[in-house]
């Protein structure tokens, strides 16, 4: 059993308030020939600086920037160490620092945590979040064996080779444990690729039935390919500052938080551990949870990462009932069942209630608490580096009413050689105010929580 | 006088085109061999080849953890103290604690696909142990037996691999 002691359970605390202005994505596709890594940085770098309603010139606001947190997941898919150099260079930001970062499917969020930590000590006024992943430089069986090089190499990267195969065998345990459905794990794929159908920046958008994912051929049984995130190649930034900068860039501000928590690479070598409690739960929700013989918290099950990342993040923004405060979510849906499990690390239901969070309807545009309003991973992309920044982004968006703006726009869909659909519709939330990502690696390695305030 | 410098001559294999058409695309290719060690976990990994299979366990009295390690680690990381090797006793039989049935594995699988991988709990063990299942068809709770891949063997973690348990 793993036990915390009082220090380790000090909430993170900004030095000084951070604040999200503006971000810039990329068209998100399968193979992208005709840019550079670099080059595919520019595009999101210019769509943050030009079209995110700035009250200065894209010249002035690199005029202000003091530090690059660069977020790329895979030295073996890029084959070039030490891009954050090149892309510094090339988006005109030398001799400013940059830091490559690199927590795997979480790169993103771990990101945005740098560039944050950056701003709240202190050490710049301007930070820019910048990620990237170039995941075609192989075919797709030579890139899920370097991606299962992120499971245990010496005990199990051969078992397998294929990410799908260490996330296969949660969603049976999570269905013993937890009586969760292959119809409930279809709704997560069938809403997100939907989701997906309105947004440019997808790779996989469609309008799939439940039935369609079922038939949908199989990676690693239970998980169905319809039920996967593709490989991606793609950018994203997000332009983070302090309180002063933040209102004289924009109109539209919004306060950001951000913590992190990791747990071991195996989840074999999960201990049964005491749950960290959020600040709306008690002891007695889970006396009898762990109902079945050698049932283990967070074992097969959950994500203690996830957890620990949630319980400092609501308490450094103050939420004390997540369900009740926050508008929207944007989830780590690599796998449906990843996106599953977190419902409950994140306190959307209690553990063993996740599957309701979707049958509720809560999950849904016009529910509760919609999630993936996106595309998520599964519908719109998963350039590694960039996933993470990509989701928030889309938190900001939401929130300043902007969805429509970058969503919306046939000239953007044209720009990246498609034609919005005739049957376009709006996910932009009426009166978003809070909104929450999720950044998460390996089968739960690292976790980011990222809240994002409405601050205008 | 100096003498004449040689001409610098390109040895290479010209890259491959594989597109030229809206950018131009190349192959690189990339073949390496990597030195890898098992560093203290060599025992571990020479237990499998003779048909062994070996845990650790800490043995600090003032540590909380005194259960089995597999897959074993050399330093317990609750006391951060050095750990014993133990051998388990055989036959080894463990119980499924989940599994998956792996159809579409990534490049270089040394299995035959579709296999079961499946997740094992053994008595007296803290953690919970990889591996695939030979034949049969796994169930949570199902009982399985541990063999070893004595002869030939892959001098990898596929060295163990498990059956379905007799009775
Ligand atoms: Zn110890």
């Amino acid at each position: 059993m793993i036990t915390l002691k009082e220090g380790n359970w000090r909430v993170p605390k900004w030095n000084r308030k951070v604040f999200a202005v503006a971000g810039g994505l990329t068209n998100y596709k399968k193979f992208c020939p005709e840019m550079k890594l670099e080059e595919q940085v520019m595009v999101s770098f210019r769509q943050m600086l030009e079209n995110n309603d700035l009250k200065l010139s894209p010249v002035e606001i690199k005029g202000l920037v003091n530090f690059l947190a660069c977020g790329n997941f895979s030295d073996h898919f890029q084959d070039q160490l030490l891009c954050e150099a090149k892309v510094t260079d090339y988006l005109g930001l030398d001799p400013i620092y940059d830091i490559g970062i690199k927590t795997g499917g979480a790169t993103g969020g771990s990101t945005v945590l740098t560039a944050a930590m950056a701003v709240a000590s202190g050490y710049a006024d301007v930070a820019l979040a910048v990620g990237w992943e170039r995941m075609s430089e192989v075919d797709t069986r030579a890139g899920n064996f370097y991606i299962a090089n992120a499971a245990c190499k010496d005990f199990e990267t051969r078992l397998s080779r294929i990410y799908a195969a260490y996330y296969a065998p949660m969603a049976v345990r999570f269905a013993w444990a937890y009586n969760l459905s292959e119809q409930t794990r279809a709704k997560v794929a069938v809403k997100n690729h939907l989701y997906a159908y309105y947004s440019p920046y997808s790779q996989q958008p469609g309008k799939y039935t439940i039935q369609d994912v079922l038939d949908s051929p199989m990676s690693t049984y239970p998980l169905r390919f319809l039920e996967c995130c593709a490989m991606t190649d793609g950018a994203a930034c997000m332009l983070l500052c302090d309180e002063k900068t933040a209102y004289k860039l924009t109109d539209k501000p919004c306060e950001l938080f951000i913590a992190g928590g990791s747990h071991t690479l195996r989840v074999a070598d999960r201990r049964d551990m005491e749950i960290p409690l959020l600040p709306h739960e008690t002891p007695e929700m889970y006396h009898g949870l762990r109902k079945k013989e050698v049932q283990r918290w967070p074992g097969f099950e959950s994500f203690a990462a996830a957890r620990f990342a949630a319980y400092f993040a609501y308490r450094m923004a103050g939420i004390t009932n997540p369900l009740e405060e926050l508008d929207l979510v944007e989830l780590h849906d690599a796998f449906t069942i990843s996106d599953i499990q977190t419902y409950g690390d994140i306190g959307l239901r209690p553990y063993g209630q996740e599957p309701d969070y979707i049958e509720s309807g809560d999950a849904y545009f016009g529910g509760k608490c919609p999630a993936n309003l996106s595309g998520g991973l599964i519908g719109t992309m998963h350039a590694v580096g960039a996933t993470g920044i990509f989701q928030g982004i889309e938190c900001l968006w939401q929130i300043q009413g902007k969805y429509d703006k970058f969503h919306g726009d046939p000239r953007i869909w044209k720009s990246f050689g498609k034609k919005k659909p005739e049957d376009w519709r709006s996910l932009q939330l009426p009166d978003a105010r809070q909104a929450l990502w999720v950044s998460h690696a390996g089968v739960g390695s690292h976790v980011t929580v990222g809240i994002l305030r409405k601050a205008f | 006088m100096t003498p004449r410098r040689k001409i610098t001559k390109y040895t290479g294999k010209p890259a491959k085109v594989l597109q030229s058409e809206p950018a131009l695309v190349i192959e690189w290719p990339r073949s390496l061999a990597h030195r890898h060690t098992y560093g203290k976990l060599s025992p571990f990994f020479k237990g499998l080849t003779e048909g062994k299979l070996l845990a650790t366990r800490c043995i600090n009295p003032e540590c909380s953890e005194h259960r089995l390690w597999l897959p074993p680690r050399a330093d317990c990381p609750d006391c951060n103290q050095p750990m014993i090797w133990e051998e388990l006793p055989q036959p080894v039989i463990g119980t499924v604690h989940t599994y998956a049935r792996v159809e579409y594995a990534g490049a270089g699988i040394e299995l035959t696909t579709p296999y079961f991988q499946i997740d094992v709990e053994l008595p007296g063990v803290c953690t919970i142990f990889k591996g695939y299942l030979q034949y049969g068809t796994p169930e949570i709770g199902m009982k399985v037996q541990a063999c070893f891949r004595t002869e030939d063997p892959t001098n990898t973690i596929l060295d163990i691999y498990w059956i379905p348990a007799a009775g």
